[in-house]
């Protein structure tokens, strides 16, 4: 199975035929790879979750608007009470996130294990400065570039289309 | 009134033992013998980094706190080191996730808990203290990391979501993240490659038997009606405003700059704070983070909601940038001041464990009653701060471990 992976990915790294070129693009592929299984299995936990998700963010709206009440009407005890309520729904909603983000970033640890696998050594120098940075710093430049460029494409793309309504009627709605 | 002075003398009881055992600890009570005298791994291994340097030291053998060359690769590829079966990674994930997704703050450390002890790796750091501290240390700073790795991640989805809402009140974000930059960077400093695995242990240990009796607090009667007694003025003041129209929404507009006072207007309410206070609760609670491995989330807010007595949107957003810009600072000083190491494979599995784990926490969270939940954490706080707290600073559990 782990020969199977690698001997796919590698392909993206053999493209052109010229090293340095290849390398780019390979990591940009990997990368964007990355970027579309993250946001596949985060889309999963979305759908899965949504009720207990949106539950949790009424919750921490509701009582957040409460302490602003409170605040503005000049009623301080009121504001600590509701604001310590949510305070407590923050907290759940906080530790909620673990698992979205979870859900989203995990396939860039495979994806940095397989290159330090195969260009642990590669080291690319920064020019006039005698420093030189590794297979890490380029496969997340190459990722924040996919995942700006995956933004910019998903609601095109049949599967994510949807994903991409959701996501943005659950942001509105928060 | 009997309670309350119960409470107490229990308290002091705890106070008094633990100052003992430390007097006892300084003493030398549980301190391990040396081993000198023996060959050593050189450069064979060539491994990479600081940990292939501090490697070089240990000495050559089968025995505990020896390396054995002819023995499978384990974490970071060291021959010898505990091989962590990727299944029991990930069954452990689930529970970390699900503790995330439940109780909260103490997936942190069950996180911890699973890089000590179910993979192993805490013993076998722990047995290289005397025949190659320079390697225990670098292992440290690794198991640090590895922790901070998976706890700190969700703020940077929040930080996101939160940039998104507009709800991120940035002169509080700048300070705050001046502190916690401050914090992040003075520990790994200071303590990289210095913190032997059995301190580190001892203070993971502690903080959290003191988490374990916070959770311990809440569970109890009075801990109880304090919250229920705030649970009902928030209820009542809802009551009382149902028949009142909401005011004006806006966004975060800062009215008034200055080093002492800072002033801003969020839902047309106006707020002002003290600069000093973030900065210097920023800094606190990202060296606590930085020197445990733990994201710090859980502190931020009660921090900035309860002393510094800010509204709680405008201090989830600005503490999950402070949590983001402390963890990015403290992994990022951890590999390059202390040279710590990374196992991409084991954090890339536990997270997709953590992520399955969230999936299932709200499916059956409604089975046991929230207060149950905690009693189970509570329990297993004490075992596991007492356990660790032993072991780390006496050389020896107290309980079974």
């Amino acid at each position: 199975m782990l020969n199977i992976i690698d001997t796919v990915l590698i392909t993206f790294y053999r493209l052109t035929g010229n090293p340095v070129p290849d390398y780019f693009i390979g990591t940009f592929m990997l990368a964007l790879l990355s970027v579309i299984l993250g946001e596949f299995t985060v889309s999963l936990v979305f759908r899965i979750n949504k009720k207990h998700l949106d539950g949790l963010n009424n919750h921490l709206l509701e009582t957040h608007n409460l302490s602003m009440e409170a605040w503005r009407a000049g009623d301080r005890k009121a504001y600590t009470d509701c604001n310590r309520e949510a305070n407590d729904a923050f907290g759940k909603v906080f530790f909620n996130m673990v698992g979205l983000s979870a859900a989203s970033l995990w396939p860039v640890f495979f994806a940095l294990a397989w290159m330090q696998s195969r260009f642990m050594s590669i080291k690319f120098p920064l020019p006039f400065t005698g420093w030189s940075v590794n297979y890490v710093v380029i496969f997340l430049a190459c990722y924040i570039l996919a995942r700006m460029a995956f933004g910019r494409v998903k609601h095109r793309i049949p599967y994510f289309k949807g994903v991409s309504r959701l996501l943005q009627a659950y942001e509105k709605h928060t | 009134m009997k309670k309350k002075q119960w409470f107490e003398a229990v308290a002091a009881l705890v106070l008094l033992v633990f100052l003992i055992l430390l007097a006892l600890g300084a003493a030398g009570a549980g301190a391990q013998p040396s081993e000198t005298g023996k060959e050593v791994v050189g450069n064979v291994l060539n491994l990479p980094g600081k940990i292939g340097e501090a490697i070089k030291s240990a000495p050559l053998g089968e025995g505990k706190g020896q390396v054995n060359l002819t023995a499978p690769e384990g974490f970071l590829n060291i021959p010898g080191a505990p091989r962590i079966n990727p299944v029991v990674a990930f069954l452990w994930a689930i529970w970390v996730g699900w503790i995330f997704t439940t109780v909260g703050a103490f997936g942190g450390i069950m996180a911890g808990v699973g890089h000590m002890t179910v993979f192993g790796l805490g013993d076998y750091t722990k047995a290289f203290k005397q025949s190659a501290p320079a390697f225990n240390k670098v292992m440290t700073d690794c198991l640090r990391m590895a922790n901070q790795w998976l706890v700190g991640l969700s703020s940077f989805i929040g930080t996101i979501t939160y940039l998104r809402m507009k709800t991120l009140a940035w002169p509080l974000g700048l300070v705050l993240g001046a502190g916690s930059l401050a914090g992040a960077v003075l520990i790994p400093w200071i303590t990289g490659g210095k913190i032997s695995f059995s301190q580190y242990q001892g203070w993971f240990g502690l903080v959290v038997f003191v988490i374990g009796g916070f959770l311990l607090y809440e569970t109890t009667p009075r801990g109880q009606v304090r919250k229920k007694e705030a649970k009902a003025a928030a209820q009542a003041f809802k009551k009382s405003m149902k028949e009142k129209s909401e005011g004006e929404s806006e966004g975060i507009k800062v009215t008034r700059w200055s080093s002492s006072r800072i002033e801003f207007s969020f839902y047309g309410v106006q707020f002002g704070f003290n600069p000093v206070m973030p900065f210097i609760g920023g800094l606190f609670i990202a060296a606590l983070s930085s020197f445990l491995g733990i994201g710090g989330g859980f502190l931020y807010v009660p921090y900035l909601t309860s002393v510094v007595g800010l509204p709680m949107f405008v201090v989830a957003g600005t503490s999950a940038m402070a949590v983001f810009v402390s963890m990015l600072t403290s992994i990022t000083s951890y590999i390059s001041l202390a040279g710590a190491a990374v196992d991409w494979p084991l954090i890339g599995t536990e997270l997709v464990g953590i992520f399955v784990g969230s999936l299932l926490g709200p499916r059956t969270q409604k089975y046991i009653p929230e207060v149950w939940l905690k009693r189970i954490f509570v329990i297993l706080a004490l075992y596991v701060g007492l356990g660790y707290f032993s072991k780390g600073f006496f050389g020896q559990s107290w309980v079974p471990m």
